[in-house]
């Protein structure tokens, strides 16, 4: 009870709301962010009171860090945002959570406002969704460019035939 | 193993057969207003316990009974670290409950029902 917490809760949640964007609510154990986010078990649920309200503490301050503060740059550029947590989680908890389906709904409803029409909100959704698959690929690459790529092996066998 | 469910405005925890005697106490009863929530994890059996108040603790094998560890209160009932809930109360006399109860999920999912409305 009158213990001091010992650590910064927003950088705590910040770090949980990574994982959780990454891994899902069930791949990411108590363990694991305990681990990650260099907290105290007993602290973790001493603030939180649970991994639910971990969840949540992190959700809405991705919505607040990373999403409101972009709405109404999204509805004039081309450019899709990073909104990994928010998007998994509509996919991931809000069906079974009723305060993550609430949460969702109101960012896709302020969405809809400064979009001004629901279909460009669904087209930006369907966007992020598109891009999914390039993400895998593009961390490849980048993880790659050590290494001879398949074409510049390929490359130097003419040279040895001579 | 214990039995976690929810009768009017309450929390009951109720120890099922042997577990009665090991943790020297058989139910528990906790107004939903004082649940902060509940969470599976099976790595908090990993945790130093701290100062055994009463009980059984045969380290592998049992933890029950009531614990001290840093200011805080803490009730264990638990054989089996893979079925291991924890339940987080606020103005009680325990800062929070770690028992064994025979389908995790399903408990976790009890609790959020009963205290998010």
């Amino acid at each position: 009870m009158g213990r001091r917490r010992s650590f910064d809760v927003d950088e705590a949640v910040g770090a949980a709301a990574d994982l959780f964007a990454r891994r899902a609510y069930d791949g990411v154990s108590i363990d694991d962010l305990v681990t990650r986010l260099g907290v105290h078990r007993n602290s973790l649920y001493g603030v939180f009171g649970s991994k639910r309200g971990l969840y949540l503490a992190a959700l809405r301050h991705h919505i607040d860090r990373d999403v409101r503060p972009q709405l109404a740059h999204v509805a004039q550029s081309e450019h899709v945002p990073v909104w990994d947590l928010l998007l998994v989680a509509a996919v991931d908890r809000a069906p079974d959570d009723l305060e993550v389906a609430d949460l969702v709904s109101s960012v896709f409803a302020e969405l809809d406002e400064a979009t001004g029409d629901p279909r460009a909100t669904a087209a930006l959704l369907g966007q992020w969704l598109r891009r999914r698959p390039d993400v895998a690929r593009h961390l490849e690459t980048a993880s790659d460019r050590d290494v001879p790529r398949a074409n510049d092996v390929q490359e130097t066998l003419p040279s040895k035939e001579i | 193993m214990a039995v976690i469910s929810v009768q009017g405005r309450d929390l009951i925890v109720e120890m099922e057969g042997m577990d009665k005697l090991w943790a020297l106490k058989s139910k528990l009863t906790i107004p939903l207003a004082h649940v902060r929530g509940a969470t599976v994890d099976p790595g908090i059996l990993g945790e130093p316990k701290g100062i055994r108040a009463s009980g059984t603790h045969v380290p592998g094998v049992i933890t029950a009974g009531t614990f001290h560890r840093d200011g805080e209160k803490v009730f264990w009932a638990v054989h089996d670290a893979l079925k291991a809930v924890v339940v987080e109360l606020t103005d009680e006399r325990y800062t929070r409950l770690v028992v064994e109860v025979d389908d995790p999920r399903a408990a976790v999912a009890l609790v959020e029902q009963a205290t998010s409305r």
